[in-house]
């Protein structure tokens, strides 16, 4: 099969150019340790936006009247309501769930803050406004090492404060039919972390992030090898031979995923040992290295593209980096981006960045090593990112084989 | 099976407004060393890749065996470019396996032929050194090598013994006879080096500004300008040049005369012997001669005589 010896011959260039082989591996790692000291122990200023909510309130009736009542199911509208001061911005963007997917949502960070009504919620508000000392408590869950989680978590318990407060006074002036001036604590608010985040930094958001982008960095080292082997003749070479595209294209492929799984690999270790609190076992990076050895095929397939219209080596490189590193802060590697929700498919909200086969790559990949999740909590993403690895991979066989496999035109 | 084994008629390329190649008509005989002469840009590297199959013509086609160039078996032409074409990273013995697989040689086969190629090229014993490594004349012969590690019929060398030292250009000089001589193969040569087109090919096609000027053998070629010599001189006064051209013209002792940058050649049949009528001749013009020298009649001159210039490079 002339695409192992393809391989063979790539592998044998990757191994044996040792300044770019360096090069390669330790260009992100330059990155993860930047990144690491920067954001290791420091928060990001992000506006809080979306908060799942639970809603457990199984309601009560009101004395006297026998009017059947919800306060969770009100307080839900009100935080759906609720907007900034002198704003019409509303502050959250609530996301009604149940509690699993709001962990989802949460390790996602699709969502900044969980809020957990309680089944007593109403009853509880009702009894302290008729003057029993009951309260309730309302759980704020979050990744507490994300700056987006504190920023909502303050507003919120300002807003629970304010809620009770004139809620409970409200139903006791109806109840007394006489003003009140001071009320009872009806509810309390406890702060509950993500299970596995409780000593998060940024950073261990953060390394995931780094890891993908030096998996979609791989396109710009083979987009400028190809483009080499067209720039030099070799490929004009192997034009002539027996040789089809997919044995050169595939042939290529092969050493590259290796390195995609070296990175992931290399990268992994660098960032635990400057703070990234890996989860999970050793099953958490056979999983890590899978889904980024997949993203390494859609970066070669996007290395094919970039050299399929570049003229020169230098000019691929430039051209790779012009479309690599957008597309990395796309994917979210860096920070968070605004929610762009395109569609809906099997249940799940489609963002628009998650037209890139990277953004899954991320996501499973924040999901296996940052929050220990394991094979069925990414088995979604990582279907995601093989559909969309697979039509990038025979875009790019497709316009590489026409546009540098064919006689010039 | 026919006398030729490559042909292309009315082959024609353009590159936006600039002509390349126009309407090249030629046939290349089975077994023959076929020279391509002509200057740097003269089209025949275009010509050359048109011919492998390369490059599309813009019109006009090319035949391989009676069989148009875009259905024939790839594996039946080998091309060693005027460019170093060779993977840097990897060994000699590595490099001509690869080619070999990708020609579908079979693994055992593929090591014997690149073991020859090597010993026949003076390489053995770089087999295991990585091209990075190699000499220029080495990675010329291995260059060399690449296009010939499938056993082709058609072997095109496109300008083989640019920047080779003169021990490496005998080296190949005598494959490139090897190749014809004993494995029967046809070699498609382009050079602008006239003594290399002279001295290896069986045929010349002058080419320039991409169109064929002549075809013929190296020997019909020279005496077509005249057998024997060429007295090159200067006249003190080159106004005059147009009429003392005029005047040996005359003269029956000579085949020709032309001017060429501002000098005159005149040629002749032994020359030396017919130098005091031609003296005499110019004398008569009212001219005295700056400088003179009597040479041999060589391709340059063939070419000299066609195209009115000398090799652009």
């Amino acid at each position: 099969m002339k695409f192992i010896s393809i391989a063979s011959k790539a592998a044998k260039e990757l191994l044996r150019d040792r300044r770019g082989l360096i090069m390669i591996l330790l260009f992100p790692m330059f990155f993860m340790l930047v990144f690491g000291f920067a954001f290791g122990g420091m928060g990001q200023q992000d506006e809080p936006h979306n908060l799942a909510v639970i809603n457990y309130d199984q309601g009560a009736t009101l004395p006297g009247t026998g009017e059947n009542l919800n306060f969770g199911n009100n307080f839900t509208q009100v935080l759906k309501d609720i907007k900034y001061q002198d704003s019409n911005v509303k502050i959250f963007n609530v996301n009604q769930t149940n509690l699993n997917d709001a962990n989802q949502l949460l390790k996602q960070r699709k969502a900044d803050a969980a809020v957990i009504i309680p089944e007593n919620f109403t009853q509880s508000i009702l009894s302290s406004a008729s003057g029993s000392n009951s309260t309730t408590t309302v759980i704020i869950r979050g990744d507490t090492g994300y700056i987006n989680f504190g920023v909502s978590q303050g507003i919120l318990t300002g807003i629970l404060g304010q809620y009770q407060d004139e809620l409970v006074a409200g139903i006791k002036s109806q109840l007394t039919r006489t003003p009140v001036q001071r009320v009872s604590k009806a509810i309390e608010s406890k702060v509950e972390s993500l299970p596995g985040t409780e000593s998060f930094t940024n950073f261990d958001f953060l390394a995931p992030g780094m890891i993908v982008f030096a998996i979609i960095l791989l396109a710009t080292t083979v987009a400028s090898t190809l483009t080499r082997e067209v720039d030099r003749g070799t490929l004009s070479r192997l034009k002539l031979s027996k040789m089809r595209s997919f044995d050169f294209l595939f042939g290529n492929m092969i050493p590259w995923s290796f390195i995609a799984a070296a990175q992931v690999i290399i990268l992994l270790g660098v960032a635990m040992l400057i703070g990234f609190k890996w989860q999970g076992g050793l099953n958490s990076i056979f999983l890590a290295v899978l889904v980024g050895v997949i993203g390494g095929i859609a970066s070669v397939s996007l290395g094919m593209i970039i050299a399929s219209f570049a003229r020169n080596d230098r000019q691929a490189a430039n051209l790779a980096t012009i479309i690599t590193v957008p597309m990395s802060f796309l994917t979210g590697a860096f920070f968070q981006l605004p929610h762009v929700i395109v569609a809906n498919i099997m249940g799940q909200p489609f963002e628009i960045y998650e037209i890139l086969p990277w953004t899954h790559v991320l996501n499973a990949m924040r999901t296996v090593l940052t929050f220990g999740g394991g094979w069925s909590d990414i088995a979604y993403q990582v279907g995601w990112t093989i559909v969309l690895t697979a039509l990038l991979f025979f875009a790019g066989i497709l316009i590489f084989s026409r546009t540098r496999l064919q006689p010039e035109s | 099976m026919s006398e030729y084994i490559i042909e292309s008629q009315d082959l024609t390329r353009d590159f936006g407004d600039f002509r390349a190649v126009d309407k090249l008509n030629l046939k290349i005989k089975r077994g023959e060393v076929f020279g391509f002469l002509g200057p740097n840009g003269a089209g025949k590297t275009t010509s050359i890749r048109m011919m492998v199959g390369l490059l599309h013509p813009t019109s006009g086609k090319v035949l391989i065996n009676g069989q148009n160039i875009n259905e024939v078996e790839k594996a039946s032409i080998g091309i060693c470019p005027q460019e170093l074409v060779l993977w840097d990273n990897l060994t000699p013995n590595e490099s001509l396996n690869l080619m070999g697989d990708m020609y579908g040689i079979p693994k055992k086969e593929r090591q014997m032929r690149a073991e020859k190629l090597l010993s026949d090229l003076f390489l053995t014993d770089k087999a295991k050194t990585q091209v990075k490594d190699l000499s220029g004349g080495m990675k010329r012969r291995l260059n060399l090598a690449m296009a010939l590690v499938h056993e082709p019929e058609i072997v095109v060398l496109d300008e083989p013994s640019e920047g080779l030292d003169p021990q490496s250009r005998r080296v190949l000089w005598n494959y490139i006879r090897f190749l014809r001589d004993d494995d029967g193969k046809t070699v498609i040569l382009t050079t602008h080096l006239m003594d290399e087109a002279d001295k290896l090919s069986d045929r010349i096609a002058i080419i320039d500004h991409g169109k064929l000027l002549r075809l013929d053998t190296p020997d019909n070629l020279k005496k077509e300008i005249g057998e024997g010599d060429v007295v090159d001189m200067k006249l003190s006064d080159q106004s005059k040049n147009e009429t003392v051209i005029a005047a040996l013209k005359d003269l029956d002792e000579i085949d020709s005369v032309s001017e060429i940058q501002g000098r005159i050649n005149v040629y002749a049949l032994d020359a030396v012997g017919k130098l005091p009528q031609i003296m005499s001749k110019v004398e008569d013009s009212g001219v005295k001669i700056a400088d003179l020298s009597v040479r041999q009649n060589t391709l340059e001159d063939v070419f000299l005589d066609l195209t009115g210039t000398t090799l652009r490079e």
